[in-house]
């Protein structure tokens, strides 16, 4: 069974997480994932009925990302982050974590906001002691269509 | 020094082969007369036949003339294509983008067809019809169909269309070795962008843009060879451009692909564009597909296609995945500089924006700077359309 402080560490460090890309943290977003690192976004195609891989990284491969942005042409458009989580299976030290996600995009000029995406994250959390650390971030896209997309992950 | 209004809409300082109207990529008549003229009577990608590996398996596709199509593999292992329009009350037979259908059946009044285009049940026939119509009278529009180059399901609307061999006039000889193998479709989405359709072709017809692209700059441009690679114009608009090596490591983070592909020298990479929106872009490991449908004279859906080898191994086609999305996926680092950099380009040329012309002046022998590459399509357009690029009215 969870304790009711463990899963509010794990709310946490999901709200944190989403929290620290929207303001463009990059390096307060890695403070919260674990050596072992890993992020993938998925997603699954109706048309070729297949499942997709649209990115993955490990850690060093997400902080390259991030170091390579100011190189790139990029959409400046800030995102913002809602993510809720559903549920939390605990076994052990390391957490399932299951939360709904959804990306809106805000344009500069004029400041008009968008859906932009909608999915899941699914999340491998471990903790120790009271720290919780992301291990594993896979997010699965429902949205497809990304328009012209965007170089930062959700 | 900025110009007046006058010098603004003065023509450039060219031949007038080298620039275009700006008011070609707004227009709504014009676009209307392109989906008919230079849309419906070209071979279109509709989609590989990977997507359709078993008996009876469809795939939906709008044409770029407007047209919904079903394209299906038969229980004789043929592909055929075929409006999705029941001829009855013109409902869409197939709702789902693709599925298992030994029977496409009209959800309307269950009218049903088989596939090969026959209409194989009517509800209630002969009490509705006696002998006066029967479901000899009312198979499927079928359109034509051929799978080439490389496995593509190429479909052309017209009855009396050239064959496709001929449409292609030899553009895709530069991929024939490199597509002698079984490929498969690994990545598919579609991009819906606020910009004409031609000024997609035209980022994939130049690569002087790849001043806007890091990767690019890094690996390509600031590489032996790079400006060696030469754009070769085929008939009926399309045209290709010759390869390089690739020096993937020298972007941070990248390293040199692990992976290639067969017979391709390391690093390679070859372009074709074909005429009017079709691009085929081999990147090393990638082979990538864009089929561009417009939508309106400002606004265009794109399908991207990504596919390795059939027969490659989990782990190769893991880092196929890898490379594709690291520079042409939705967050990759290329797709989304050029995808932002036409529509600048629709946002600045919308109606009344003011904008007047489209340079295509650069002439550097043919050679990747050049920008014979639009000025040849343009040509085409011209031909196609019955008036100049640069003077359309």
């Amino acid at each position: 069974m969870i304790k009711s402080e463990q899963r509010q560490a794990i709310e946490e460090l999901v709200y944190r997480s989403c929290l620290a890309l929207d303001s463009g943290d990059y390096k307060a977003f890695l403070d919260l994932c674990d050596e072992a690192f890993r992020y993938t976004i998925t997603t699954h195609s109706a048309e070729i009925k297949r499942d997709m891989v649209w990115l993955d990284h490990d850690r060093k491969g997400m902080e390259t990302l991030f170091t390579n942005l100011p190189h790139h042409n990029s959409d400046h458009s800030p995102l913002t982050r809602h993510a809720t989580v559903y549920t939390v299976d605990l076994e052990g030290q390391e957490a399932s974590v299951v939360s709904a996600l959804q990306v809106f995009r805000t344009q500069l000029d004029g400041g008009a906001t968008e859906l932009f995406a909608v999915g899941r994250f699914h999340d491998t959390v471990k903790l120790d002691g009271g720290t919780a650390k992301l291990v594993k971030r896979v997010v699965r896209l429902d949205t497809r269509q990304l328009g012209y997309g965007y170089h930062i992950p959700f | 020094m900025g110009r007046t209004a006058a010098e603004w809409n003065a023509p450039p300082k060219f031949p007038a082969t080298h620039y275009v109207d700006s008011r070609l990529y707004t227009d709504e008549a014009i676009f209307g007369e392109e989906k008919e003229k230079l849309f419906r009577p070209s071979w279109i990608i509709a989609c590989h036949e990977s997507e359709l590996p078993e008996a009876f398996d469809y795939r939906l596709f709008t044409h770029p003339a407007g047209v919904p199509l079903i394209v299906v593999r038969g229980d004789d292992a043929r592909v055929r294509a075929f409006y999705n329009i029941c001829p009855h009350r013109g409902n869409t037979i197939l709702y789902d983008p693709s599925g298992n259908a030994k029977r496409m059946t009209c959800i309307f009044h269950q009218w049903s067809y088989d596939t090969r285009g026959n209409c194989v049940d009517i509800t209630r026939e002969e009490q509705g019809y006696q002998n006066r119509f029967s479901k000899k009278d009312v198979g499927l529009r079928e359109v034509k169909c051929e799978v080439a180059y490389g496995g593509f399901v190429w479909v052309n609307l017209l009855d009396d269309c050239v064959p496709l061999r001929e449409f292609i006039g030899g553009a895709l000889d530069i991929l024939e070795p490199y597509m002698q193998e079984p490929m498969e479709l690994f990545h598919f989405h579609k991009a819906r962008v606020r910009t004409n359709f031609k000024l997609w072709h035209d980022t994939n017809s130049e690569f002087y843009h790849d001043y806007m692209h890091y990767f690019n700059r890094i690996t390509g441009m600031l590489q032996p060879g790079y400006f060696e690679r030469k754009y070769t114009p085929f008939p009926n608009g399309h045209a290709t451009v010759g390869s390089m090596q690739i020096q993937y490591d020298k972007y941070e983070g990248s390293k040199e692909r692990a992976v290639g592909w067969p017979k391709m020298a390391r690093g390679g990479w070859y372009m074709v564009d074909l005429f009017p929106g079709m691009t085929y872009n081999l990147r090393t490991s990638v082979m990538r597909i864009d089929t561009s449908i417009p939508l309106g004279p400002n606004e265009v859906l794109i399908e991207f296609r990504g596919l390795g080898l059939k027969r490659d191994t989990p782990e190769e086609r893991a880092q196929r995945v890898f490379d594709h999305n690291t520079i042409w996926g939705p967050f990759g680092r290329n797709l989304h500089e050029d995808l932002l950099g036409v529509t600048g380009q629709g946002r600045a040329m919308r109606k009344g924006t003011d904008s007047r012309w489209v340079l295509q002046g650069r002439e550097e022998n043919s050679t990747i700077h050049d920008e014979v590459g639009m000025r040849h399509y343009y040509a085409e357009w011209s031909q196609r359309m019955g008036r100049p690029a640069y003077a359309p009215y």
